[in-house]
């Protein structure tokens, strides 16, 4: 029963904070509303027995995403209140659309819940043979293992991504999160002691997750996004500052992730015949090797991405 | 089972919410708020449907929707890459505006 009340009041926030993010009457309203509705949907994983999920929610989906949509928000500042034109679509027949389209998803699912023969889907093939990996941790294992793939292509996507966005970039000071502190004010006292709290405590945590992923909840991507939301700190706090090129050293990391993980696929095309299968006996090294390169690769992508900039240097 | 129905019912709901939104709003961060949230009603089906039996979750969704979280994130920070340099380049926060200009 009290189960019950929970789930109703989480999914009701879940629609109300939804609701918020895309008609507010504030675009600023939205986007926090937006931010709480990622950490919503955090709690909606853990309930859906996810905690992987709700980790990685709770790093990119809230706090990436929001810091992301955030500095957006401040360098488009000066037109918020501009008079928007008036959509193309009217309100009653879009609401009318988005009922169908709702309707439409409610079939699908309902197909999706009841069609015969998802009794032995591929999740179940792959928890009974859990017990041939060298990791415990199922998510991980369909990640690094099972379907290796998805997680190659999706590091080229991620790169994918940071190239484009530094394409269109704009110049060095106008893209980003902007000067962080107004010239002529000294820093605020409590920055450097948060700091030095912060940064050992994030790269522990970051650690952790990488360690732990293997048989507990955590892996490469939630360690990736703690340690992007260190990046994400150094910049705000102006401990790091943007450049227009990356150096030598950052595209070797960039690449290092999708590298690795490729070495690591062919080197099982020459043992056991087939891409992205690891040697027998070494496939627990193998995949702390990709999982610690995916990780360096994933949070220096995202800092960047956050940071607008092809590169950070230390210092003032 | 339950559980499962609220969830899924909740999806749809969201998914509704996701297209109204992408569709009556002109303010373009709104409109890549509102393709987040039709993004969220997704996974949300697919790890309702991941433990829709009562037995251990199913892997395969939660890593498919763990996948697709980080390319959520990258997609939208292209997406405002790309909405910071139009503002730049034209002035404008939404597309419809730019009609009679031809753009």
């Amino acid at each position: 029963m009290m189960d019950w009340w929970l789930d109703s009041l989480l999914v009701l926030g879940l629609l109300w904070l939804a609701w918020q993010a895309v008609s507010a009457p504030r675009v600023f309203r939205s986007v926090v509303m937006f931010i709480v509705f990622g950490l919503f949907m955090s709690l909606c994983w853990a309930r859906l027995a996810a905690p992987d999920l709700a980790l990685a929610e709770a790093a990119i989906g809230a706090g990436l995403t929001g810091a992301l949509l955030l500095s957006a928000y401040r360098a488009l500042l000066a037109r918020h209140e501009q008079r928007l034109p008036e959509p193309r679509v009217s309100r009653p027949l879009a609401g009318l659309i988005a009922v169908l389209c709702a309707l439409a998803f409610g079939v699908l699912a309902w197909v999706l819940l009841t069609v015969p023969g998802v009794e032995t889907p591929a999740g179940r093939e792959a928890l009974a043979r859990m017990d041939d990996l060298a990791v415990d941790n199922p998510v991980t294992g369909v990640l690094l293992v099972f379907r290796a793939y998805d997680t190659l292509m999706e590091l080229g996507v991620l790169l994918l991504a940071l190239l484009g966005a530094r394409v269109v970039a704009e110049p060095l000071r106008a893209s980003g999160p902007g000067p962080w502190q107004r010239p002529g004010l000294r820093e605020p006292v409590l920055v450097a002691p948060l700091l030095a709290l912060l940064v050992p405590l994030i790269v522990l945590m970051a650690g952790y997750l990488l360690w732990a992923g293997t048989s507990a909840p955590g892996g490469a991507f939630q360690a990736g996004a703690v340690l992007a939301a260190l990046g994400v700190l150094l910049r705000l706090t102006g401990r790091v500052r943007p450049t227009m090129n990356s150096s030598f050293h950052e595209r070797a990391l960039l690449v290092l992730g999708l590298a690795v993980f490729t070495v690591a696929g062919a080197l099982g095309f020459g043992f056991e015949g087939y891409m992205l299968s690891y040697p027998a006996g070494w496939s627990y090294p193998i995949i702390l090797v990709v999982e610690s390169a995916l990780m360096l690769s994933i949070a220096l992508t995202l800092a960047l991405l956050f940071s607008g900039s092809g590169g950070l240097r230390g210092g003032e | 089972m339950d559980q499962v129905l609220l969830y899924v019912l909740t999806a749809a709901a969201l998914f509704g919410i996701g297209v109204y939104g992408l569709l009556v709003q002109t303010h373009l961060l709104r409109r890549i708020l509102a393709v987040n949230v039709i993004g969220n009603a997704v996974f949300l089906l697919l790890i309702a449907w991941a433990v829709r039996d009562g037995q251990p979750p199913d892997p395969v969704p939660h890593a498919m929707v763990l996948t697709g979280i980080v390319i959520a994130v990258s997609a939208t920070a292209f997406a405002l890459a790309l909405l910071r340099r139009y503002h730049r380049d034209t002035g404008c926060v939404s597309l419809e505006g730019r009609e009679d200009e031809g753009g």
